[in-house]
């Protein structure tokens, strides 16, 4: 029915991808930080044009499901880099194009949406008089930003962003679709040698469990050190 | 690269065609995900013992496992651990699968949206209800619920939103919806137009969660006048 001895051996299997996995969410979640801080800075100050097509962009994200997404710019990418490559008469083979950058540069985008809308509410909560005040006592905008802004509204941001980290490593589950091998992935793999697929996956979910708990823990003593800093 | 748009008319008819699929499957699982979630919430908020903890254990899965993981749990799983009990659904339809796991899921998630909605109702409330001679499901009716449906409906619709995108991995277990059939279209063609048929499938999604916005905010002004900060006092 239920063999322990497989569980055992799948679980230490998949232990061996998670620093891997942890790496790639962190490389996404920055890089979507950046991207949802330049949507928000649009957003902010309405710059023309590009803030209608940031609405628009930020709607499609919203919209549609990380999978076709990543199945776009799975098929998409490639041929949209060939034909930028040809244009400036530069060699690229699309057969060796490694699919985790499909993944690091959707998902990134993907996320970023979600990103934004978290930068945006932690600018909101820092009070505009704060801002006149600043600018009373003689700061620069930049100052201003740097100085009284940021630090206010990275200690808003922070715990939403710890909580999109988790939500990456979830997602990128759906990796395994163009072949990039994270913790559900190595699951199918080890599984695939034997056809166990119960005693894998719940060792999978055993590892997603053990993972998550510890996070939010060490998430929750980081939070409540700034907190108290602040 | 470029685009055929006369391909992507021509494939929308079996899109459209396996719409109510997804449709059902959203509505079924939303539903009976809602009423799992109102029965998980009532378990917390009432300290029932012994259940309470599982609730809590229950949630914490949930909430920390992808869902197409918990899809695969169910899909494996669920017949072993019901044929223990002498139960064979091993004749049941990925369909089916789907929507337990999206019940499961939805359960879950819906009743960290609804308990802090619930608690965010004032005690005093409770208490003047219960002074004025209010039976308890008189309470619930009359004071609780209308006040926390309009904390808990914004987390509510973003939940509708993910139920709807959650739907795109079903086709992973064998249910023909719209990814299923995309992928269909897409073996048939020898994988030659996967661009055309994602970009379809993608404004397809985007349509319905677009339409779901639209109904979630509609339902937001109506029951705005339940909420205390524009109620009658102010």
């Amino acid at each position: 029915m239920f063999e322990s001895n497989i569980f055992f051996q799948d679980f230490s299997g998949i232990l061996t991808v998670v620093p891997y996995t942890l790496g790639l969410a962190l490389l996404i979640l920055i890089l979507g930080i950046l991207i949802g801080g330049i949507l928000t800075l649009i957003d902010q100050y309405k710059i023309p044009f590009l803030f209608q097509v940031a609405a628009v962009c930020l709607s499609f994200l919203r919209g549609t499901p990380l999978l076709v997404q990543l199945y776009l710019a799975y098929y998409g990418m490639p041929k949209l880099i060939l034909f930028f490559a040809g244009l400036l008469n530069f060699k690229f083979d699309p057969n060796q194009f490694d699919p985790v950058i499909t993944v690091i540069v959707s998902y990134s985008i993907c996320f970023s949406a979600f990103q934004s809308e978290i930068i945006r509410g932690a600018f909101m909560s820092v009070s505009y008089g704060q801002i006149e005040a600043a600018h009373s006592l003689g700061f620069s905008s930049v100052q201003t930003l740097r100085r009284i802004v940021i630090p206010q509204a990275i200690i808003e941001a922070l715990p939403n962003f710890l909580n999109s980290y988790l939500t990456i490593i979830k997602s990128l589950s759906l990796a395994f679709m163009v072949s990039v091998v994270d913790i559900l992935a190595k699951a199918k793999l080890e599984s695939a040698l034997n056809f166990r697929y119960l005693e894998s996956f719940a060792a999978a979910a055993a590892v997603y469990w053990l993972l998550c708990a510890m996070l939010t823990v060490v998430f929750r003593r980081y939070e409540q050190n700034i907190r108290k800093k602040a | 690269m470029k685009m055929d748009f006369g391909y992507m008319i021509k494939i929308l008819p079996g899109f459209i065609s396996v719409l109510p699929l997804t449709l059902v499957v959203i509505l079924c699982s939303g539903l009976f995900g809602f009423l799992l979630s109102v029965l998980v919430t009532g378990i917390r908020i009432k300290r029932v013992k012994i259940f309470s903890p599982l609730m809590e254990l229950y949630i914490s899965f949930t909430r920390s496992t992808p869902i197409l993981l918990q899809m695969l749990l169910v899909y494996y799983g669920l017949p072993v651990v019901l044929s223990l009990i002498g139960i064979n659904i091993n004749n049941w339809s990925g369909t089916l699968f789907a929507i337990a796991t999206l019940v499961l899921h939805n359960g879950a998630f819906l009743s960290e949206i609804l308990r802090p909605a619930y608690l965010a109702v004032d005690e005093g409330q409770k208490e003047a209800a219960d002074s004025l001679g209010f039976t308890s499901f008189q309470k619930l009716t009359r004071i609780v619920f209308p006040q926390v449906l309009p904390v808990a409906l914004p987390g509510l619709g973003n939940a509708l939103i993910y139920l709807i995108q959650d739907t795109s991995i079903l086709f992973i277990i064998g249910v023909v919806d719209i990814m299923g059939t995309a992928n269909n279209l897409i073996s048939n063609d020898f994988g030659s137009r996967q661009i055309d048929v994602f970009l379809t499938v993608a404004l397809i999604y985007w349509a319905i969660s677009y339409m779901a916005d639209k109904f979630i905010k509609y339902f937001e002004r109506k029951t705005a006048r339940y909420h205390l900060e524009n109620g009658l006092t102010r």
